[in-house]
């Protein structure tokens, strides 16, 4: 099957290890990936700026998808797919501002589709390729391997809008890890925001929420922590070690995307995979595996 | 409304009010019985002591024009809680987001990074630039040696209607 992809501004510019990672699992499972015409931001940073803008950015994602003729689009980043399903249903619910924004397309020569169905790594790994072929294509199975997952929160809430699992209790990341032979904890900090949306504004006050759910994560002695959005991934891994300043405590979590552990179950060597990129210590799960 | 808050004399601008209430699109935000469910499981009230509930009543009452100005509103983290788990559908979310808007349209004070994506995605099409990263090997690697492919900036027609958008309200 082949699905339209757009990666969005976080993964483009320096989440290098996700991009990589998705190109390489998603082929392997029988996904062939096609890159929108260009390279654009989805709307997420300027929804505080000026709404309408916003919305049309992210109408304008599924505009560029229309191009490719593909029903599909795969969204890998969680701010991005809220963004785009947000715009999404604006146009559907609100006739007038959805008729502005199909006018101001036409000006590009765009045409927006409300037929293409919007896919996040997660669901598209756990609802359309399913468990059991995931299971089927796995080399190397996980075995001993004990993880703490991060769905992150923009893929969860909010329900109205469709979203990618359940909103209070998530359990399709948990489910895609355990396909792999290893196994998740639940724990009381899972829904815990990581606090990248602070970034622009309160610097310290994200490494503080980044730096608390680290630290709880340390405290259950697990092998590490999966997220599968790009922004939770530089706060827990790029920035760990101000969020461990930050909380006063010395932090040392692997953390690492999703699609890298699939890959390094399915045999993929860790150099395709980014692994490498990672700034947290990854090697801990490495030799885990290896063992 | 013969509406006064005796602490600060301030009266209900009910046209600002009904700014808002436009761009939430029909969220009923005067069924809000003031349940406090948004504040209590509000990712920002421990840190940045934002409550949601309060900007609700403010909003709902026509106590408006002090908010776009206050820092409080850009300290919501966006984890959309308070949107789900609201009862009445009136989305603490949607209203601080509707505030941000304001405050940009009335030139109050708003965190330098938002205008900067604004001018970043004008100029390439990205929010953010290109960055290096430095593996655990200590070797500095872009785009080109991981052998990703080439970011390609949006068609020429992008900025104007771009810009166009930015002028709605």
């Amino acid at each position: 099957m082949k699905t339209a992809v757009f990666w969005g501004c976080r993964i483009l510019t320096g989440q290098f290890a996700y991009e990589m990672s998705v190109r390489e699992v998603l082929p392997k499972l029988g996904i062939k990936l096609v890159d929108l015409r260009e390279s654009v931001c989805c709307g997420d940073p300027i929804k505080s700026v000026n709404d309408f803008t916003a919305n049309y950015l992210g109408a304008r994602i599924l505009a560029l998808a229309n191009l490719t003729g593909l029903d599909n689009l795969l969204v890998p980043c969680n701010r991005c797919h809220f963004t785009i399903s947000e715009a999404k249903n604006v146009i559907s619910t609100s006739a007038k501002t959805g008729q502005k924004i199909k006018d101001l397309l036409k000006e590009e020569d765009l045409e927006y589709n409300p037929n293409i169905k919007i896919w996040h790594t997660i669901d598209l790994l756990h609802d359309l390729v399913g468990l059991a072929r995931i299971k089927k294509a796995v080399a190397k199975p996980l075995k001993g391997l004990k993880v703490a997952t991060h769905i992150g929160c923009q893929i969860i809430r909010y329900s109205d809008l469709g979203r990618v699992d359940d909103a209070e209790n998530p359990r399709k990341l948990d489910e895609l890890i355990e396909a792999l032979g290893a196994e998740t904890i639940d724990y009381a900090e899972k829904l815990d925001c990581c606090g990248s949306a602070l970034m622009y504004s309160h610097p310290d006050s994200a490494f503080s929420l980044a730096g608390s759910k680290l630290k709880a994560v340390q405290n259950l002695a697990v092998d590490g922590l999966v997220v599968s959005c790009p922004d939770c991934q530089l706060m827990f891994d790029v920035k760990q070690k101000d969020a461990g300043t930050t909380v006063g405590a010395k932090l040392n979590v692997p953390v690492v995307y999703y699609t890298q552990l699939l890959g390094l179950a399915l045999g993929i060597d860790e150099r395709k995979l980014g692994l490498r990129l990672n700034q947290s210590p990854v090697d801990q799960i490495m030799t885990k595996i290896l063992v | 409304m013969s509406l006064v808050d005796l602490m600060t004399m301030a009266k209900p601008n009910l046209e600002s009010r009904e700014k808002i209430l436009a761009k939430l699109r029909g969220r009923e935000l005067v069924n809000c019985f003031q349940c406090i469910k948004c504040t209590s499981g509000c990712t920002a009230l421990k840190l940045l002591e934002l409550k949601p509930h309060e900007i609700i009543k403010l909003v709902n009452l026509g106590f408006v024009d002090e908010l776009p100005s206050s820092d409080i509103i850009w300290t919501c983290v966006t984890c959309l809680k308070c949107v789900q788990r609201c009862p009445q559908k009136a989305s603490p979310y949607h209203v601080i987001m509707a505030l941000r808007n304001l405050a940009v349209e009335r030139e109050a004070k708003v965190p330098e990074g938002y205008l900067k994506a604004v001018s970043q995605i004008l100029e390439t099409g990205l929010a953010e630039t290109a960055q290096k990263v430095v593996t655990g090997e200590m070797e500095t690697v872009d785009r080109v040696c991981l052998k990703l492919p080439k970011i390609i900036s949006p068609k020429e027609g992008f900025q104007a209607v771009f810009m166009k958008t930015m002028e709605e309200k």
